[in-house]
């Protein structure tokens, strides 16, 4: 019978916060024995409720507690329960203090289950992508899928083809730089951007002040063309200092990406496709801000409106949160090498590199180093690429040589992640059987990623829920050869 | 709800001793020893009669029984009621002397020769009423002297129609079971089996799935999804989980839909109640708790569903000197007492060591029907086979269409004919249509309208019924594609889903029957000895089989060992032994073994268990590492051995690993006897399977063993009692 979990996904946003509880399934795959999570069922959903900050952008501990444990209460979240999922925490919260208070206040109601993440715009891309489009683009398995997550703040780019994220980016461009009094269009607060934006466009205009149609019209009109620039690939734009100051993380289209098929998120992709499914558009500025504008001008612009009836989306509006819940945990294999499984949880682990096949034993002492001089010890990926005994046999009792070598100490948590489904024999081999005293897990039929973090879960129906953050583009990644 | 009768109150005859009846053949005299023998040697012979020592050695012999047989009163047959291996009657021999008396009484002076002269030439409901007078020996009889012109001739006559949601078997009609099995009960699977299933115009007799995991719990979870599965489809159709009876009475106990109670019968009491785990009392709670407190109450008429089939009685060495025939009868005339709604067998489902080819398989298929609707059964019929018999896809088909002639109630679906968690091959959707096709059959009412508003079905400008525009199209019940793709990637084995006609496209047959080849293919192929000895420095032994056929036909030779290897092997002070063989897939052990065993030698080395040289013996069983513990005084034998192949190509290679502990230890046994209730339980054992590149591959497997060994001597047991040990 498969084993009932829980999956949380909690989203902080600089204005708005919210929720989602799900039960899940950790489901044994008919043909190759492997756990996966199946039957994601979203039990609970929050209201989107104003994050509590204070003027000054401090957040009020208190009534972060009190709305936690109204939603844990109201999602019927058994904190023994809960597998995995994330919290991300983006703008205002993901500041040094704020994050900090939020991570314990989570971590004191759910332990190390979750993996709470600040402001990390590549995963926030990444989670966006699985959230709205993981499921489309794996039955479109030869179509590139660009989706812009666009939310309050900023537009979150992730190119994937195949159900797996190629490249991701990141702009200043949201509903809410510009915020106004609801059905009007008086300003009632500006981000650094907008001010830009407004003194580029030579727009005198302030808080209190009510913006003329035209001035709406051509706030808009910019904020459309940085958009259809960074998804045709026209990056000359961002040469101008107003569109580079928009740039959080560069994203670029190569010219054999050109026929991706976009797609929309977030709050604005909501919209966008309410609109298209025959839904009234909301009233003039609803939610106080020029989401409900930018919507209506992507839906007319030239360069997006052919994709938007080509491929939907699922759960545009809340892609990321979803994309929390269902991808930020992955699941091992079940046959993984743990000896002792009382030495997890382990959070916040460093990935230090790479290991293959035929790393040389430089390769193998120069990561060794690295992780006996990490206080929390650290994570190395295996990506040996065959399962062949003999293989894994020579890797091993080298790695084994290279670490009895190094004296590397016995208590020191060393974590190999590997793809194949060999952690049991992989490990085996490293610790000689046994003979090799070493604080090593080797967690299998995990797929490579190019991530600074990884946290490991504890052991639920004999697999390990495994987390990474901090992500990196492809080819940043420090990896040794 | 119709009455049980108490067993006290059948009256049985007191059993006589066996006499003896013979024959004159031409020149010489022909004699038999006994009923039992005489039924034997009258019938076809068959595999499992044979192993049996039951069948006739020749023709002559055969007809010379049939000769007698045909002598023979209805009045002597129920004078003599077989007797268990006690000399007693068991209850299943008295359940089948719960006949309509007066319907006996009407023929009981002809002899069994005269009778079925008497149905060929009688109207059917004449042959209906009695067939109520008899017993399942009196049917048995009468199917032993029915060529198969005979068979089909008599079932055909007979309707035996039953209800519940769906009103199945009248005259015209032709039903199917829809069978969506998963190798795992993954849910997403099970409902696309389901969806396929019921776009092709299956499962109008019912849903029932047969779980691989036989829990309260998961039994439930599967009942509900069928439940929400008919509730969304809207098919008019009932829904079962083919579990345990004890177990449906649970689920039924704690709310879960148990709309049809299953349960397998044998024909021997002793079958039932040390294999199946039943006896009368349990079927006659089941029933009545049906009859009160089942779903369906007030709605259906008849609610047990049984299914049986020749030869487990054999298997099983419970069959009491009967013949598989004789056994099969007396199953029915079990089932009669609770007047089932659905009743089918799934005879060639055991293997070549009771029916060996297509031949065997098609003709008992066609004795079942004849005895069961005979016996007043709503019969559907299952003939189907396994990788290891010679029965092909073609023999089975054969046996479809003649049983489609005789008037069969339903067929099974099982999707392009693998089953999936069974590792055997059956009807299909596409047959149960193609054969509606061929013989002018239509679905139950009920079901047929409802596929006529959905578009599976359509009448044609002269107003027949024909495949409609969305037939055979599971898509049509999901809300997108990305759902449909969330079902198909948890449902192995689907091939396609284009049709020609009534039939699968070519493309998708010829990727079905590849990957099936593959599947016989490594049954057949021999153990490449030379090969083998290159990757390990194996010392080869022999089993009791000398050849592939006799160790297919025979399991019991490749459990033994050869005089020379008994010989050859003395008692030696390693702890731990590895033997591998063939098994049913030479190929599984080709695949696995060059990256498995110098993996696990390495391992038992490292970890100090220090191992004897590996032994490799062709044509074994899994039981063959009892006497390899018992000549070398080893405490574990790590077995590996080719599993018996399904229908997926890869999967066909799959080879599991039999961890054997030896209870040697007294306390060991005596903790071992009393979990298991075996008071003389010599072994345990734990299995790892599902070894082979795409699943637990086999170098990780290699890891995964050594570390059970090494739990198993440490806790000094294995199986159940060590897992239970380990929480």
């Amino acid at each position: 019978m498969p084993d009932e979990v829980t999956l949380i996904g909690l989203d902080f946003g600089t204005t708005t916060s919210s929720a989602v509880v799900a039960s899940a399934r950790l489901t044994r795959s008919a043909a190759t024995g492997r756990r996966d999570l199946t039957e994601v069922h979203e039990r609970y959903r929050s209201d989107m409720v104003f994050t509590p900050l204070d003027e000054n952008g401090r957040l009020d501990e208190s009534r972060v507690a009190a709305l936690l444990d109204g939603w844990l209460a109201a999602g019927a979240v058994d904190s023994a329960q809960v597998f995995g999922g994330g919290a991300l925490l983006t703008g205002m919260t993901a500041q040094r203090e704020n994050a900090a208070a939020i991570v314990r206040l989570v971590r004191e109601r759910l332990g190390d289950a979750l993996i709470a993440t600040a402001d990390d715009p590549r995963l926030e891309s990444w989670l966006a992508f699985m959230g709205s489009c993981a499921t489309l683009s794996r039955n479109h398995p030869r179509q590139p899928i660009l989706n812009l997550d666009i939310g309050g703040g900023t537009t979150n780019f992730a190119l994937g083809r195949d159900g797996q994220v190629q490249r991701t980016g990141c702009f200043y461009i949201g509903a809410r730089h510009v915020r106004v009094v609801p059905g009007t269009y008086e300003i009632a607060a500006l981000t650094k951007y907008a001010e830009a934006v407004l003194q580029y466009l030579k727009i005198d205009r302030e808080v209190g002040d009510v913006l003329a149609p035209g001035e709406v019209d051509a706030m808009i009109d910019h904020s459309l063309a940085l958009l259809e620039a960074a998804a045709t690939g026209a990056t000359q734009t961002f040469e101008h200092p107003v569109a580079q100051q928009h740039v959080q993380v560069p994203f670029v289209l190569a010219p054999s990406e050109s026929d991706a098929a976009i797609t929309f998120s977030g709050g604005v992709g909501e919209l966008i496709y309410a609109s298209i499914d025959g839904h009234p558009w909301p009233a003039t500025t609803q939610f106080g801000d020029l989401g409900i504008d930018l919507a209506r001008r992507i839906v007319e612009s030239k360069v997006f409106a052919p994709h938007i009836r080509r491929l939907q989306p699922d759960s545009a509006g809340r892609a990321t949160v979803y994309g929390l819940l269902r991808h930020t945990t992955e699941i091992s294999g079940s046959t993984l090498f743990l000896p002792d499984s009382k030495i997890l949880p382990l959070a916040d682990l460093p990935i230090f590199g790479s290991w293959y096949r035929d790393s040389t034993e430089a390769d193998l002492t120069s990561l060794i180093d690295l992780v006996r001089h990490s206080p929390r010890g650290g994570c190395v990926q295996v990506r040996l690429g065959t399962s062949d005994a003999a293989a894994l046999r020579q890797f091993g009792t080298r790695l084994a040589d290279a670490l009895d070598q190094a004296a590397f100490p016995t208590d020191l948590p060393l974590v190999l992640l590997v793809r194949e489904n060999l952690g049991k024999i992989l490990g085996s081999y490293v610790t000689r059987w046994g003979a090799l005293p070493l604080n090593l897990i080797v967690v299998d039929e995990v797929a490579e990623r190019d991530a600074q973090f990884v946290q490991i879960g504890t052991p639920h129906s004999q697999v390990v829920p495994v987390s990474f953050y901090g992500l990196n583009e492809p080819g940043d990644a420090r990896c040794t050869h | 709800m119709h009455s049980l009768t108490p067993l006290a109150s059948i009256a049985v005859p007191d059993p006589r001793p066996p006499q003896d009846y013979t024959a004159r053949c031409f020149d010489h005299e022909v004699a038999f020893h006994g009923l039992k023998r005489l039924l034997g040697a009258a019938d076809f012979s068959k595999a499992g009669d044979r192993h049996a020592g039951l069948a006739a050695e020749s023709e002559t012999v055969r007809e010379t029984a049939r000769k007698i047989l045909s002598g023979l009163t209805l009045q002597h047959l129920y004078d003599n009621p077989l007797t268990d291996d006690d000399g007693q009657v068991d209850s299943v021999m008295r359940v089948n002397y719960d006949i309509d008396r007066e319907a006996l009484s009407s023929v009981a002076s002809m002899t069994v020769g005269e009778l079925k002269d008497h149905l060929l030439r009688a109207r059917g409901a004449e042959v209906a009423r009695i067939g109520r007078g008899l017993t399942g020996v009196m049917a048995a009889a009468l199917a032993k002297l029915c060529d198969v012109h005979d068979l089909i001739l008599i079932a055909r006559k007979i309707s035996r129609p039953s209800k519940a949601r769906t009103l199945l078997g009248t005259p015209g009609t032709l039903s199917s079971r829809l069978q969506p099995n998963h190798p795992t009960d993954d849910l997403r699977g099970v409902t696309l089996l389901c969806y396929w299933g019921l776009s092709l115009g299956s499962g109008d007799a019912l849903i029932g799935m047969n779980p691989a995991i036989d829990t309260v719990e998961n039994v439930s979870a599967v009942l509900r999804q069928l439940d929400k599965v008919r509730r969304h489809t809207g098919a008019p159709t009932q829904i079962c989980v083919l579990s345990h009876i004890k177990t449906q009475l649970a689920c039924l106990e704690r709310g879960a839909p148990v709309e049809v109670m299953f349960q397998s019968l044998a024909g021997t009491e002793n079958t039932n109640l040390r294999e199946f785990d039943i006896s009368i009392d349990v079927l006659d709670k089941g029933y009545r708790t049906m009859a009160e407190r089942g779903p369906l109450h007030g709605v259906a008429r008849q609610f047990m569903y049984f299914e049986t089939g020749q030869g487990s009685e054999f298997t099983y060495g419970r069959h009491n000197g009967i013949d598989m025939t004789t056994t099969e009868a007396l199953t029915y005339g079990l089932a009669r007492r609770y007047d089932p709604f659905m009743v089918n067998n799934v005879t060639g489902f055991i293997g070549p060591e009771t029916h060996l080819d297509s031949f065997e398989m098609i003709l008992a298929n066609l004795q079942d029907q004849f005895m069961g609707k005979l016996l007043g059964l709503p019969m559907g019929m299952a003939p189907c086979y396994t990788r290891h018999s010679n029965i092909t896809l073609e023999g089975q088909q054969m046996a479809t269409e003649l049983l489609a002639s005789a008037g069969a109630n339903y067929y099974m679906d099982v999707s392009l004919n693998t089953d999936r968690m069974l590792a055997y091959f059956d009807t299909s959707a596409h047959d149960n249509q193609s054969l509606r096709e061929v013989c002018g059959r239509l679905p139950a009412p009920e079901f047929l309208e409802w596929g006529l508003e959905r578009g599976i079905f359509t009448r044609d400008e002269t107003g027949a019924v024909v495949r409609g525009p969305h037939w055979g199209d599971p898509r049509q019940f999901c809300e997108s594609e990305a759902e449909f793709q969330e079902l198909l990637s948890a449902t192995p084995a689907a091939y396609g889903f284009d049709t020609a006609g009534p039939r699968p496209s070519n493309a998708v047959t010829r990727e079905m029957r590849l990957h099936q080849g593959v599947g016989r293919e490594a049954i057949h192929a021999e153990l490449d000895v030379e090969r083998l000895r290159r990757t390990a420095p194996f010392r080869l032994i022999e089993t009791a089989a000398a050849t592939k056929d006799a160790h297919l036909g025979s399991p019991d030779l490749g459990s033994r060992l050869s005089a020379a290897s008994r010989e050859m092997l003395t008692p030696e002070t390693a702890e731990v032994q590895v033997l591998v063989s063939d098994g049913l897939s030479a190929e599984a052990v080709h695949h696995n073994i060059p990256d498995l065993v110098p993996a696990l030698l390495d391992g038992l080395e490292g970890r100090r268990k220090r191992p004897g040289v590996p032994l490799l013996a062709r044509y074994g069983r899994v039981k063959l590492a009892e006497r390899i513990a018992e000549r070398l005084d080893a405490s574990v034998v790590i077995h590996l051995i080719g599993e018996r192949p399904g229908g997926d190509a890869q999967a066909s290679r799959s080879l599991s690993a039999y961890l054997l502990y030896r209870l040697s230890h007294p306390a060991a046994q005596r903790e071992a006897a009393l979990f298991s209730g075996n008071a003389s339980a010599a072994f345990e054992y734990t299995v790892i399977s599902n070894i082979y590149a795409q699943g637990l591959p086999p170098a990780e497997a290699a890891a995964v063993i050594v570390e059970k060994v090494g739990q198993i001597l440490e806790h000094k047991a294995a199986g159940n009692r060590l897992e239970a040990l380990l929480k």
